[in-house]
């Protein structure tokens, strides 16, 4: 029996004494090699059948087995990250670290990195990431960090990319690591990116998340295609020893009564659209009702009224009120303002004079800024989606989210932000919501989900128009 | 590559039949072209704006929307020169940060570079998508164009979307096989009806598995190649909603093809090409003749040599440019295999790569630089029994 590896899945070629290849889970025919076929990440299932099979087997998939890998210089890890460490060793090297932001998951991917010390792929999300995980491998790793993604082709045993480089290509890269770390595993599972998981053949995997997916078929394929989720720390765990100390509160503004009769008449077109549609079609997704607002006048009429209406809440004249006060209370501290999208995060720029970090603005003006913040000569950042995940901002203590922090895992993501500890910390979260409008809803519903993670409610302050 | 939900179709008894845009929907795209020429120089934001209301011309709404999406990624966008805008929100962002007042901030920026206050306000986000302007019309973009590759997109985001592809074909096939294996796919290739014929089905490996949307790309990128095949026929097997379904595609249909590709791989193709035409005008020389299937491997010569009046007397030649002996016997075994001694292999003398001197059999013209067609004209014009 011969095993390789052709493009992101296994082939089996000869036969095994007393064995029929198609019952295996995952092993099809493929009438165009005349040959058996399996999708990649089955490798260390495929292989402990073979085993138990007892034939003989010339494996060609484990390429990573001659590349050599540098030496590691120790990694110093606290105490919880160390049990994290174990808990990922002791799951035969496979499976998902849960952290809350800012405690340090980057760390205990370099320490299992360095414990495993075979070839390794690390994926994350963004560029930026990408950067700051090179960096954080030079200071532990010896040997030279490839790097691909974002303009840069260099392939060394230990490389870090992005999901998008890695989506592409693991086709070609399948058999070169035995070890992949995926930052923010959370993105995996049900998306059409998995496809990068499947066409590997590492047989260890670790997945590193703030927020794991709740049971489910999610969680499920997560399993399946990283492991199990086999550490978990609670940011409750971990408050004010290792994560700075905050507090959080919720500002519901009203708005002005000229915005008000805006939006209402606004919000009023789109229901009356809506919610014939949600009465004919009540499990319909969100997706559905966009495909059939967009086939009629009616229809698109409806949706323009609801992206107005939604612009309208996403800022607005109480809330640019409710912002100048507070950037004027923490005037001394570093903000970060999160905004639901990048032309509020404009807005915001234009109207306060706070340094917009969006997609738009390019990699050496966002680390400069990054430095000027660091430096203090920048006191805040606007920013709608790039800080959420991961961009490494330890000098921030004031949050403020003026829109679009309605599902659990962005609030956690970007109260992440603001915890680096630091002496005498007491970092600030605070969020500007409207009332009596889907934002407070959404707020609402959050709290539920939330509960068990934080360890202190929100305190709820109403505001007016100033 | 416009997105699947601005895609329009009719679901003809399983078959795909996208609306691509034919001469009646030029009167529209002309007036669409109007609008966004009369907003070169011009910022983005406001030709935005100004497509808000509808064009002078009756135009179908979604098909609007694709042209438009379409136009956006063909028609630059370039930023104002003058002050750079990223030096101008480093000086105003960390004045602001300093403590003092909005109007003082920009004023003390102002000041700094000899400019007005307002201008410095302006210019804040000059460089932003939005706000950059429109670039002149893109050279030969006409209306007709226009309707090609908004065609071209729509049979593109179909052909993302599936999962295997069989494709019939005359002429042009080497360079599709070439391009599909580049790709990452899988080419299964089976002889046609007539000699000039070909079947090729692609797939990814992972297809067999998943729907896979990586091979999307692949498979989207043979469309605009498709056009220089001198006969085609795709069909495509998709799935929508869960359901499967196919699309096809046929010589003739409304697309706008790829760049013609080039004619010769190297100089020195091209120079026998003219060389040898003239050295025998008894001879036909034709470029990229019907490819031999080798078992399930397909070999694609170079050249064919077609005698004018003799028409059994036909040659196959190539030329190699790196070498070894043992490669030069690995192909002409390969033909012996499939019933084929005709093959004449020019080979670069100069660039000979394996140690000991050995001589391939078979006819075997050394060339320098240039490929001497006397040389080639002795192999053939031989009497006695050829084959």
């Amino acid at each position: 029996m011969e095993l390789t590896f052709d493009r992101g899945t296994l082939v089996l070629e000869g036969d095994a004494p007393g064995v029929d290849l198609g019952d295996w889970p995952g092993v099809v025919w493929d009438p165009r090699v005349d040959a058996f076929r399996a999708p990649a990440w089955r490798y260390s299932e495929v292989l402990a059948r073979l085993d138990q099979s007892g034939g003989a087997l010339l494996d060609r998939v484990p390429a990573w087995k001659d590349w050599r890998v540098y030496g590691w210089r120790k990694v110093v890890l606290r105490p919880y990250q160390a049990a994290a460490l174990y808990a990922w060793q002791a799951a035969r090297r496979r499976g998902v670290v849960s952290l809350p932001t800012g405690s340090g998951k980057t760390w205990v991917a370099l320490a299992a990195m360095a414990s495993a010390a075979v070839p390794t792929l690390c994926v994350v999300p963004t560029r930026v990431l990408m950067h700051q995980w090179r960096s954080a491998l030079e200071r532990v790793y010896d040997g030279p960090v490839g790097l691909w993604g974002d303009g840069q082709r260099r392939l060394y045993p230990v490389t870090v990319t992005t999901f998008e480089s890695a989506y592409r290509h693991m086709a070609q890269w399948g058999q070169r690591f035995g070890l992949v770390v995926v930052d923010e595993a959370h993105h995996f599972g049900q998306s059409t990116r998995d496809l990068m998981l499947e066409m590997s053949a590492a047989t260890t995997r670790l997945g590193l998340t703030a927020t794991p997916p709740a049971p489910g078929p999610q969680a499920e394929r997560l399993d399946e295609l990283v492991g199990p989720t086999v550490f978990q720390a609670r940011l409750a765990d971990l408050k004010g020893q290792y994560l700075a100390d905050f507090d959080r509160f919720t500002l519901v503004l009203e708005l002005s009564p000229k915005e008000r009769a805006a939006y209402e008449l606004e919000y009023g077109t789109f229901r009356a659209f809506f919610l014939p549609h949600r009465h004919q079609d009540p499990t319909g997704t969100w997706v559905d009702f966009l495909r059939v607002a967009a086939r009629s006048d009616d229809g698109r009429r409806a949706l323009a009224a609801w992206r107005a209406s939604r612009r309208l809440l996403a800022f607005h004249q109480t809330k640019a009120a409710a912002l100048r006060w507070l950037l004027t209370e923490h005037r001394e501290r570093r903000v970060l303002i999160f905004t639901p999208d990048n032309d509020t995060a404009y807005r915001v720029a234009a109207e306060h004079l706070v340094m917009p970090i969006t997609c738009d603005i390019g990699r050496a003006e966002r680390a400069r800024c990054l430095e000027l913040f660091r430096e203090g000569r920048l006191r805040a950042l606007v920013s709608s989606r790039v800080l959420n995940e991961g961009v490494d901002v330890p000098e921030a203590d004031v949050g403020i989210i003026v829109g679009g922090g309605g599902g659990a895992r962005e609030y956690l993501q970007r109260l992440g932000r603001i915890l680096r500890p630091a002496p005498g910390k007491h970092a600030v979260l605070c969020e500007l919501i409207t009332r009596a409008t889907p934002e407070s809803q959404r707020a609402r519903r959050r709290e539920l989900t939330l509960g068990p993670d934080l360890p202190t409610p929100a305190h709820h302050l109403a505001g007016g128009a100033r | 590559m416009i997105p699947w939900s601005l895609l329009d179709y009719a679901d003809r008894a399983g078959e795909l039949v996208p609306c691509f845009l034919g001469e009646a929907d030029t009167i529209w795209l002309r007036a669409l072209l109007d609008a966004y020429e009369r907003f070169v120089g011009r910022r983005r934001r406001d030709l935005d704006e100004y497509l808000q209301a509808p064009l002078p011309v009756a135009s179908p709404s979604r098909s609007l929307r694709r042209a438009r999406h379409v136009l956006d990624m063909v028609w630059d966008n370039e930023a104002v020169g003058g002050v750079a805008p990223r030096a101008l929100r480093e000086a105003v962002f960390t004045a602001a940060a300093s403590g003092v007042r909005r109007d003082l901030a920009f004023a003390r920026v102002a000041r700094r570079l000899g400019l007005r206050p307002s201008v410095v306000e302006g210019s804040l986000f000059a460089d932003l998508p939005s706000e950059r302007r429109l670039a002149p019309r893109p050279a030969r973009l006409n209306p007709w164009e226009l309707a090609l590759r908004v065609n071209l997109a729509m049979a593109q985001a179909l052909l993302r979307r599936s999962r295997r592809v069989r494709l019939d074909v005359e002429g042009h096939a080497r360079a599709l096989v070439a391009q599909a294996k580049w790709g990452g796919l899988m080419c299964v290739v089976k002889p046609g009806r007539t000699q000039a014929h070909l079947t090729l089905e692609l797939s990814g490996p992972m297809a067999l598995f998943r729907r896979a949307l990586v091979y999307g790309r692949a498979l989207a990128g043979l469309v605009p190649q498709l056009l220089w095949c001198d006969r085609f026929r795709l069909r495509a097997d998709c799935e929508v909603d869960g359901e499967a379904r196919c699309f096809v595609l046929r010589s003739g249909d409304p697309i706008f093809p790829a760049a013609e590709p080039r004619r010769f791989d190297s100089k020195v193709e091209a120079r026998f090409y003219d060389d040898f035409r003239r050295a025998a005008p008894d001879w036909d020389l034709i470029r990229e003749p019907e490819a031999l299937a080798v078992g399930s491997t397909l070999v694609f010569p170079d050249f064919a040599l077609q005698h004018r009046r003799h028409r059994w007397r036909r040659w196959l030649l190539e030329i190699v440019g790196f070498w070894t002996p043992q490669y030069l016997e690995r192909k002409r075994a390969q033909l012996a295999q499939v019933g084929r001694r005709d093959l004449i292999l020019c080979v670069d003398a100069s660039r000979h790569c394996a140690e000991e001197e050995t001589v391939a059999r078979g006819h075997i013209v050394d060339y320098r630089r240039r490929v001497d067609p006397a040389k080639v004209l002795r192999i053939i014009e031989r009497p006695g029994p050829i084959r």
